[in-house]
């Protein structure tokens, strides 16, 4: 039976799209629905552990941290309800931890990756093994969050790290001309005493500014078209307004650490040349012995597959997988494709590894 | 038929071949951009305008630091600095703190294991002893009766 076409005059049809749009534009969708608790903060880092939903008998017996860059806000694993990673591997099983960094306030300006790394990490872990009763357990780095990973697995490789996970890792900065960042950051153009001597932090408006003019015409222009083009369709709309809420969370980067990250990475790329120093400590990648996955996004243009590929022949891992995926640096984990490819592959390679030993 | 026909078949557009239009040109445009914003000329001209705008408002800024922070001192006030000084040490004493809590939670759980163990290997003892003190509570009994 043929239904009947609801007609609407064109006044409130305009009408109607006009209200979608200012609400869109002008309030907060509700993210990060999974439910979680607060297991442990320091400072402004926060350690959750989400509600397991799965009997423990049939849980995974590792627990899986999660850490997420350290200049937007790491609920982008849990955007909303039915696409969420968070949801999506509490479902399948896992004893899930998700560490926040939160905002770094003035007090914070001299945070380095040395405190993220040593300071922080190994007591959230020590709060997590405590926790989940395993002296073992995995790691999930994103982007930033995959250099602190790295770093952390390097220094301490005897900590009962089983599998390592690095999502769009930016590691190696040999590749100046395929980087663009690396290009405004170049000390000719860019006095990184004279921003960080201003603002103490650098200000997450500004990052996300850097992050946009990338690819100005999409994040200006082609974006905003697509949520006008689609304004009638419920579900563009609602994933469109949760993005949106991400995107434009920013949060300020300490300065110590974008320091360390524009002279020590993208400046000299000390990382993988095995001249980045620790406190004290040098890093050396080969001392990763866990098994080992790194994620690849085909599109990426914040994080270019040149950046994260080398890391494979660096490391001791008997057990590593290069896994490449089409999609851009934020939409292998957050876009639609996300829980058709990404989220399976890294499930279908965790979970056997995440087991009794 | 007709309505399945009518169900697949789009209603027409008018707007659609300018949306096409539109979209190749807005692709066209981003390629352009994209290639241009990775440029050293790009690089150097967003470096000289943050850094004109730092050279530019950095007296002014400091100025109101000065000018807030003798504000503060005359009032009696802590300024920006003394309040970071305190978080730095609270965050200090939150790791501290975070470390006793953890050495307590071993303790506990050493103690707690001490304490299985000990109960463990006690319970054949006492299950050994447990004739006599029934035997004991006998005695106890025809004492008690003998008193009477």
């Amino acid at each position: 039976m043929a239904q009947a076409t609801v007609m609407t005059d064109p006044y409130t049809q305009a009408a109607d799209r006009l209200r979608t749009l200012t609400k869109v534009m002008t309030t907060k969708a509700a993210i990060a629905q999974t439910p979680k608790e607060l297991v442990w903060a320091i400072n402004k880092a926060k350690l959750y552990r989400y509600t397991p939903v799965v009997p423990a008998e049939k849980r995974h017996p590792v627990p899986l941290l999660l850490v997420f860059a350290l200049m937007n806000r790491p609920y982008i694993l849990d955007l909303r309800p039915g696409h969420s990673f968070v949801e999506y591997m509490v479902k399948q099983g896992y004893d899930l931890y998700l560490l926040d960094w939160g905002a770094p306030g003035p007090e914070d300006k001299n945070l380095k990756f040395d405190d993220y790394t040593l300071d922080y990490m190994p007591r959230a872990i020590r709060k997590m093994k405590a926790i989940s009763g395993s002296e073992e357990f995995s790691l999930l780095g994103w982007c930033i969050g995959a250099i602190l990973t790295s770093i952390y697995s390097a220094l301490r490789p005897d900590d009962g790290l089983r599998s390592l996970i690095l999502l769009t890792a930016p590691l190696d900065f040999s590749n100046k001309q395929g980087l663009t960042f690396a290009r405004w950051v170049d000390e000719r153009y860019f006095d990184i005493d004279k921003v960080l001597g201003a603002f103490g932090n650098m200000p997450g408006e500004m990052i996300d500014y850097g992050a946009r003019a990338l690819k100005p015409v999409e994040n200006y222009i082609s974006n905003y078209l697509k949520l006008w083009d689609n304004i009638d369709d419920p579900r563009v709309v609602e994933a469109w307004h949760a993005m949106n809420t991400w995107v434009t969370d920013n949060v300020p980067l300490a300065g110590g650490a974008f320091r360390q990250l524009i002279v020590d990475l993208y400046r000299n790329d000390r990382l993988m040349k095995g001249e980045l120093v620790i406190r004290g400590q040098r890093v050396d990648l080969s001392r990763i012995r866990a098994n080992l996955l790194t994620v690849i996004a085909e599109g990426d243009h914040i994080t270019p597959s040149c950046q994260s590929e080398p890391i494979m022949s660096k490391v001791s891992s008997s057990d590593k997988e290069l896994f490449r995926i089409a999609g851009g640096h934020i939409g292998i984990m957050a876009g639609s494709g996300a829980s058709k490819y990404t989220w399976p592959h890294i499930n279908g390679w965790l979970a056997p590894r995440s087991g009794r030993p | 038929m007709a309505d399945e026909a009518s169900k697949d078949s789009k209603p027409f557009d008018p707007m659609e071949p300018w949306r096409g239009m539109r979209d190749a040109y807005l692709d066209t445009w981003s390629k352009s951009m994209v290639e241009m914003v990775n440029t050293e000329a790009y690089a150097q001209a967003a470096g000289a305008m943050l850094d004109t705008y730092l050279t530019v408002s950095t007296p002014f800024r400091e100025a109101v630091e000065k000018a807030m922070l003798k504000t503060l001192e005359q009032l009696a006030m802590p300024s920006r600095a003394d309040i970071v000084s305190i978080a730095e040490r609270m965050t200090h004493i939150e790791m501290r703190l975070d470390d006793l809590d953890a050495k307590l939670d071993e303790m506990h759980k050493v103690i707690t294991k001490l304490g299985t163990r000990s109960v463990a290997a006690s319970a054949p003892q006492a299950a050994k002893k447990a004739p006599r003190q029934t035997k004991k509570a006998g005695q106890s009994k025809r004492m008690k009766r003998g008193k009477k």
